[in-house]
């Protein structure tokens, strides 16, 4: 008769609870680590917005006109002007050194040309070799000076007795207005921080599982891990992984908080939904992890194919390039990662949470992930019976 | 003579040494799959996954309620232009919405039914756009088709819309001519993606795979103990030196072919950026390689087996390039990840090599960050002397214990 507290499940849970605080490492990996993610996360953008961007203006022609528009370009609050150079040259230094991002010139005589109904040129540079910034500077320049380009008719017009609304009417008849839903001011934080919390926090996730099985199959303590539980391998697996999912939904919730609740970073939905996704997906990782810890289950080896597994998902979550649009075997394999599917699901849920009905397809692909490691249990349980990935260096 | 038998115990020494690091790396299966792996595989999967590049062709949907020519034609304009293609101009709003909840299209543009009207009446006519910002290229591409479908689109209608002017002045305004804006991209005018991202990843690949590889040497020689066969000439921290110094000569040949083939080859391969001087590159690696390895082997007070390097290091090459200052500008980060930025050699190194390769920048436009280079070089290297004598010290201390402890038992 098998008491509560000589079950198999209970004995390999309590082995796994000595074995965690036995080491300092699993403290520093399990904890510190993502803690220190959301922080960095939650800090690494300042404010999330792009203002104050340094630039520089060239101003060649020295009049009220040319200072007027450097005073105009000055209270743009994307640009904070940190330099006016005198000449072209210097100020494509200064963006090769990336002192600033981008330049204006206003060039010689332009004042002269303007009034006397010449042409008139306003050159803006910029680069997109840091390409989030140069989107910033082109999008504002060009915001700045699509309108003032047509201030010489206006002037004109107005000076006739026009007024000003219809020759702008007649000068830009079909205008537009612009919504970026969700993420109104375009807020860097947050775009990026939710997703590439869990990218980080996900890699860890997957080293951990990794590191916590193999380290059993490389310190010989696996057939005294199997015989705790009794030679069934999913007890032993579920009573080894258990304290860590514990911990690790426990950082997550946390990090939830941290982020939707201190840094007031929007969503549609509750916290509930929120967290349960977390949930599912820290689980459908930690399966991705002994998935591919079981197909070949020697810790030297697997261990740096997963941390190269794990880097893929930043890229395939398709939060910074949208993943449609890579080659379609790139996005085919997408789908194989469970971060790709927790932020299908969770941009569902901040953008709209338009409903379950949009998100099974994703939330069934995390369900799974345990089920195809449940598969592989059985090669791992021979692999680590077998004695023979011991030695495997 | 005494000076030159000295120099040349010393070399021999430091040969040994070398050969030894190289049978290390040679026979160990997981350091060469961290190499191959990190180097080669993930070096061209990179750019295979990033070389579509720009967003082209995303798909929008027009809700048009004016239904007239000219909305017509402004949805044909939409539709020519590059960053986007008209999924549907054919269903209402509710139904644009939906397909915007499946992801089949990234925007809504909304035609009003006063459109064509108001026009005709001499008056603004506004479209409103509805863009996802899910990811902010998305947005920027629906962006930039409309307000450029809108710009051709009233280029060609002022003409038609001088009537409302009184005919005596219209003479007079068409003197005037506006002012021309023009627009310079000064690199990477592809505006690709992956041309801006992909320099930058394959210098954090080289400081990570490097990294990585150094923590689990030196981790291994802690788990083995074989850490102690370096105090078989003493521990003196000249002798230390001399072992940092072969070990880092290890890790700089290696990296060195690794380096023509990421930073040298791939950019020919994939056709990125390439705009850098190759001697002013070389300039640039020698510090970079020097300070990862002196920082790798400082690190290894941290690493005692070798699989937790990995573990400690894989998790951060996204935020690397986040703190080099590639993606989000340095200036705008708090004071502390400012500080960050020239405490790993990865920052400054990957935000150097950008403005060498990607900007066509000299030498002295780098200063800064090749002066914080050479500095960590110099820290890094007094830490990992300390640090190894401290780990062979306490290697031999421990190992001490426990035989005094079995001398004792015996007795």
């Amino acid at each position: 008769m098998i008491s509560k507290n000589n079950s198999p499940f209970y004995l390999v849970l309590k082995r796994e609870l000595i074995r965690m605080t036995s080491r300092k490492l699993y403290l520093g990996i399990c904890i510190v680590l993502p803690l220190f993610c959301i922080f960095f996360m939650a800090t690494i953008f300042g404010t999330g917005q792009m203002e104050n961007i340094p630039i520089g203006i060239i101003d060649l022609d020295q009049t009220s006109t040319s200072r007027n528009i450097s005073r105009t370009v000055s209270t743009v609050p994307t640009f904070k002007v940190t330099k006016h150079y005198t000449d072209i040259e210097s100020a494509r230094k200064a963006t090769q050194q990336t002192k600033i991002y981008g330049y204006l010139v206003i060039p010689n005589n332009f004042e002269a040309d303007v009034m006397a109904g010449r042409q008139a040129t306003l050159s803006y540079y910029y680069h997109y070799a840091l390409l989030s910034v140069g989107t910033e500077i082109y999008g504002a320049f060009e915001s700045l000076l699509e309108p003032l380009s047509m201030t010489p008719i206006v002037t004109e017009a107005m000076a006739l007795g026009i007024s000003e609304n219809q020759i702008t009417n007649v000068l830009v008849p079909v205008n537009t207005q612009t919504h970026p839903l969700y993420n109104s001011g375009l807020d860097y934080s947050i775009y990026l921080t939710n997703p590439f919390f869990f990218i980080l926090f996900q890699v860890i996730i997957l080293l951990v599982t990794v590191y916590i099985v193999g380290s059993e199959i490389k310190f010989r303590t696996a057939t005294q891990w199997l015989e705790t539980a009794n030679m069934n391998m999913f007890t032993a697996i579920v009573g080894k992984l258990l304290p860590y999912t514990v911990i690790f939904c426990i950082i997550g919730i946390f990090a939830n908080y941290i982020l939707f609740g201190v840094m007031d970073i929007p969503f549609s939905c509750g916290f509930l939904p929120l967290n349960i996704t977390t949930i599912i997906f820290i689980i459908a990782t930690q399966a991705f992890g002994v998935f591919l810890f079981s197909l070949f289950p020697a810790i030297g080896i697997v261990i740096s194919v997963v941390s190269m597994v794990g880097s893929l998902g930043a890229t395939l979550s398709g939060i910074t390039f949208p993943v449609p649009f890579m080659y379609s075997a790139v996005y085919y394999c997408s789908f194989l990662f469970p971060v790709r599917h927790f932020v299908e699901i969770n941009q569902n849920l901040l953008y709209g949470n338009y409903g379950f009905a949009y998100t099974w397809q994703n939330v069934s692909a995390l369900f799974i992930f345990p089920l195809v490691a449940l598969l592989m249990l059985p090669h791992l349980k021979n692999a680590i019976l077998s004695h023979k990935y011991e030695d495997i260096e | 003579m005494k000076i030159l038998n000295n120099m040349k115990s010393n070399l021999k020494d430091i040969a040994e040494l070398i050969s030894r690091e190289f049978r290390t790396i040679a026979t160990s299966y997981s350091i060469l799959l961290v190499l191959i792996g990190g180097i080669f595989i993930y070096g061209l999967l990179y750019n295979y996954m990033y070389q579509p590049n720009v967003i082209r062709n995303a798909p929008v949907v027009v809700v048009d309620k004016s239904n007239s020519s000219l909305s017509r034609e402004y949805t044909r304009l939409i539709d020519a232009a590059p960053q986007v293609t008209v999924y549907s101009n054919e269903v209402d709003f509710i139904a644009a919405k939906e397909l915007m909840k499946r992801n089949e299209v990234v925007g809504i543009v909304y035609i009003p039914k006063d459109f064509d009207t108001r026009v005709k009446r001499g008056e603004e006519s506004i479209f409103i756009t509805y863009g996802v910002t899910e990811a902010f290229l998305y947005y920027s591409a629906l962006q930039e088709a409309s307000s450029g479908a809108m710009l051709e689109l009233d280029g060609r209608h002022r003409a038609d819309m001088v009537v409302f002017l009184p005919a005596n002045d219209v003479q007079q305004i068409a003197q005037s001519s506006p002012i021309t804006i023009s627009e310079n991209i000064l690199y990477n005018h592809t505006e690709g993606y992956g041309n801006y991202l992909i320099p930058a990843v394959l210098m954090v690949i080289i400081f990570q795979t490097l990294f990585m590889v150094i923590g689990m040497i030196s981790g291994k020689e802690r788990e083995s103990r074989s850490i102690r066969l370096f105090a078989e000439k003493g521990t003196s921290l000249s002798r230390v030196s001399r072992i940092i110094i072969s070990k880092t000569f290890v890790y700089c040949i290696l990296y060195a072919v690794f380096c023509l083939f990421l930073l040298g080859l791939l950019p020919v391969i994939f056709d990125l950026p390439n705009l850098g001087n190759v001697y002013e590159i070389v300039m640039l690696l020698t510090p970079y390689l020097l300070s990862i390895s002196f920082l790798g082997l400082s690190a290894s007070i941290f690493f005692t087996d070798s699989e937790t390097p990995i573990l400690m290091i894989a998790f951060f090459s996204v935020g690397l390039v986040f703190l080099s200052g590639i993606s989000y500008p340095l200036e705008l980060m708090p004071w502390y990840w400012q500080a960050a930025h020239y405490v790993i050699p990865a920052a400054p190194g990957t935000l150097a090599f950008v403005k060498l390769n990607c900007m066509g920048a000299s030498l002295a436009d780098i200063q800064t960050e090749y002066i914080t280079l050479w500095i960590q070089c110099g820290v890094y290297f007094i830490l990992a002397c300390l640090t190894y004598q401290y780990n062979i010290k306490k290697a031999i201390r421990s190992t001490d214990l426990i035989k005094n402890a079995n001398h004792d038992y015996n007795n």
